[in-house]
């Protein structure tokens, strides 16, 4: 089947928010925050309304067919569900804002997550893939900070190179595949063929890096925090998570692939060490992301059917509640102007209802039952322990208290309780408040019935969340957790300093690169550098020059100033027969008239 | 919205949601022990039907995270403010 990209029944949910975004700067008021929120929710009805049909459709525009696909099935649904979900309530967080230039990136980047969930084919992917990172990384220009400018460009350094690493995967999988359909890529080729294993680890490091896989992944750190309050809400659902919808889509294999485990395993506890360290707050929940986007990237490489329910169920909840954690910090950014822990505490006397939503968000990640994390994060520890890996299971389940000790604990205490900062809020503008509470509901209603969630999800498995043992364990863990938190509060207090990340590379390491490289450069140039110059191009273009004056001056000259005394010596004479006498005029004029007749003789 | 305040700026409160607290912690794990004898769960590891395993294992999780970190951060990671600047 065919649609049709100008047609009046459907519209691509993708390019609805791309496009309808230009509309936003014509319009006032009302008129504005209306078609804010419209404009999502028109996309989220229209991803509903595809679910009727699910399918995968060629595209074509006025009549002509487009070399694109777009596929509905149960996968890229799910993800287009939470993704729309997420950016109307985005769009309700910062109708405040009065920048209409957020409020475009913005839409245009949820757009593109839209149009990588539903692409069925790679070049569709691609173009949606670039439009993303070129979108978000507005969103942390647009703070106008000398330090979100700098941000930024890091942050659109990695991602051009991660975009190019992509395309050169792609162009090597299609040229060798002969088609640029989307699918499976498999399980690491077994064959030994380059043409075959490049372009697989090509797309998957780039759709790795998108996934913030260390050591990969220290822009998200690096960038997200330095966004503006509004920017870093969007920030944190879509570019992770489209890349973990990738993941699914082309490299979770039923056999799994080891790499993948290992590599998602390290990342969920590697996000929670960086946490400890971690004192500006939005950073802190930052690495969070890492980590728990890590038990995305193990489930993808477990890759059984109830593995990959959890890593899509995992994005569905945390991209919810990630959200609400970051408007929380972003909210007491907005409001205090503080954004580092060790100047914040005793916030809960001005901002009681910004901490409960955001301890409701924080319940969710931390997987407390009854909120949403509870029944999406269990599934993938599950299918860890169903396909009897137990070093990944105690490490899922280590990373899981260490989520709550930082997020849960560690966050809140500094922020809102504490020693007393002094520093005094008051609860942020209405739509931050409606925002929060919206996605908090969400977070709640997953977590209290899971089968709004489960129905929704790719595969068809049989799992409960909440068996007798499984809630036991988890709340044993979750208290036990805040009783070490008590214990060692001291060694915890927020230091005013900065961690080593692999971003050192290209902030630090290039430069101290360049002043190693810098001395015999140097000489280089002065020695064999100079040297050459004054061979090949001085000494030639000095010799031309010298003949050339001599040339002039010897050929030129001389010619020119012969004709001069010729003239001069002309004059002279002539000089001579200007008398001033009328009969020598007289007798000069008869000789002239002779000469003239004698001339005219000769010639008859 | 005084509700927090009174909790938390009274010292005889704060020493009673401590005490409720520990209470809370000694019934989830004696319900840890004590439940998957009268309701059987299915375990994927042996380890899982220690007694109080989750207890045990979170406490632990969160004393070697704070440690190690901390640890690795003194050593190597942690660098002034200004770093990047210079």
């Amino acid at each position: 089947m065919t649609l049709e990209l100008v047609s009046l029944e459907w519209m691509h949910p993708g390019l609805l928010l791309i496009l309808g975004a230009w509309v936003l700067p014509l319009l006032k008021g009302r008129a504005k925050s209306a078609a804010m929120v419209l404009l999502p929710a028109a996309a989220l009805a229209i991803c509903v309304r595809l679910s009727l049909a699910p399918d995968t459709y060629g595209v074509s525009l006025l009549g002509h067919k487009l070399p694109f696909v777009f596929r509905v099935d149960k996968l890229s649904l799910i993800f287009s569900y939470v993704f729309s979900i997420m950016a109307v309530l985005g769009m309700i967080y910062s109708l405040h804002v009065k920048d209409d230039a957020q409020h475009v990136s913005a839409l245009t980047y949820a757009g593109g997550a839209l149009g990588v969930t539903f692409a069925g084919d790679f070049l569709s992917l691609y173009v949606f893939w670039e439009l993303m990172a070129m979108s978000s990384v507005l969103l942390i220009w647009l703070r106008r900070d000398p330090a979100a400018v700098a941000a930024g460009f890091r942050y659109l350094l990695v991602h051009v190179f991660g975009g190019l690493v992509l395309l050169a995967g792609i162009v090597l999988h299609c040229s060798a595949k002969g088609s640029f359909e989307f699918e499976s890529l498999g399980a690491f080729p077994a064959e030994d063929d380059w043409s075959v294993i490049l372009p697989w680890c090509l797309i998957l490091a780039a759709v790795m890096l998108n996934a913030a896989v260390p050591p990969l992944g220290a822009w998200l750190p690096d960038a997200y925090p330095e966004a503006t309050v509004t920017g870093a809400v969007f920030m944190t659902a879509f570019t992770t998570k489209s890349a973990v919808y990738v993941l699914i889509r082309g490299f979770a294999v039923p056999g799994g692939t080891e790499l993948i485990v290992w590599l998602g395993a390290a990342m969920a506890i590697y996000g929670v060490v960086f946490a400890v360290l971690e004192n500006d707050a939005r950073r802190l929940l930052a690495y969070h992301i890492i980590s728990q986007v890590g038990y995305m990237v193990c489930a993808v490489g477990i890759g059984s059917d109830l593995a990959v329910n959890g890593a899509s169920a995992h994005a569905f909840a945390h991209i919810l509640y990630k959200a609400l954690l970051f408007m929380g910090a972003g909210a007491v950014l907005q409001v205090t102007g503080l954004r580092k822990l060790n100047e914040m505490g005793g916030l809960y006397k001005t901002m009681p209802i910004t901490l409960g939503l955001y301890m409701i968000g924080a319940f969710a990640i931390s997987a407390v039952p009854l909120f949403s994390g509870f029944v999406s994060k269990s599934m993938i520890v599950a299918a860890a322990g169903e396909d009897k890996r137990q070093w990944i299971f105690l490490m899922l389940t280590l990373a899981s208290a260490g989520t709550f000790l930082h997020t849960g604990l560690k966050l809140p205490y500094y922020m809102f309780f504490g020693k007393d900062s002094g520093a005094r809020g008051h609860e942020p503008p209405r739509n931050m408040l409606v925002a929060m509470g919206l996605a908090a509901a969400a977070c709640v209603l997953i977590g209290v019935f899971p089968g709004v969630l489960y129905d929704q999800l790719p595969r068809a498995v049989d799992y409960h969340p909440y068996s007798v043992g499984h809630v036991t364990a988890s709340l044993g863990m979750l208290g036990f957790t805040a009783l070490g938190f008590f214990l060692l509060l001291k060694q915890l207090d927020p230091e005013p300093k900065i961690s080593l990340d692999t971003d050192w590379f290209y902030r630090k390491g290039s430069s101290a690169v360049v002043s190693v490289i810098r001395g015999p450069l140097v000489r280089l140039e002065s020695g064999w550098v100079g040297e050459i110059y004054e061979l090949v191009i001085r000494w030639p273009v000095l010799g031309v020059a010298r003949l050339l004056r001599r040339l002039d001056t010897g050929i030129v000259d001389y010619a020119v100033m012969s004709v001069g005394r010729l003239t001069q010596a002309f004059s002279r004479i002539l000089k001579t027969t200007v008398s001033g006498n009328v009969q020598h005029y007289g007798l000069l004029m008869a000789a002239g008239v002779l000469v003239l007749l004698a001339l005219a003789t000769i010639a008859l | 919205m005084k509700f927090l305040e009174r909790q938390l700026e009274d010292p005889v409160r704060v020493a009673r949601i401590k005490r409720w607290f520990y209470i809370g912690l000694a019934v989830v794990a004696v319900a840890e022990i004590g439940l998957p004898l009268i309701v059987h769960g299915d375990h994927h590891f042996s380890f899982e039907g220690w007694p109080a395993f989750g207890s045990l294992y979170g406490l632990a999780s969160c004393v070697a995270i704070i440690v190690v970190s901390k640890l690795l951060g003194k050593v190597w990671l942690m660098r002034r403010e200004d770093y990047y600047d210079s």
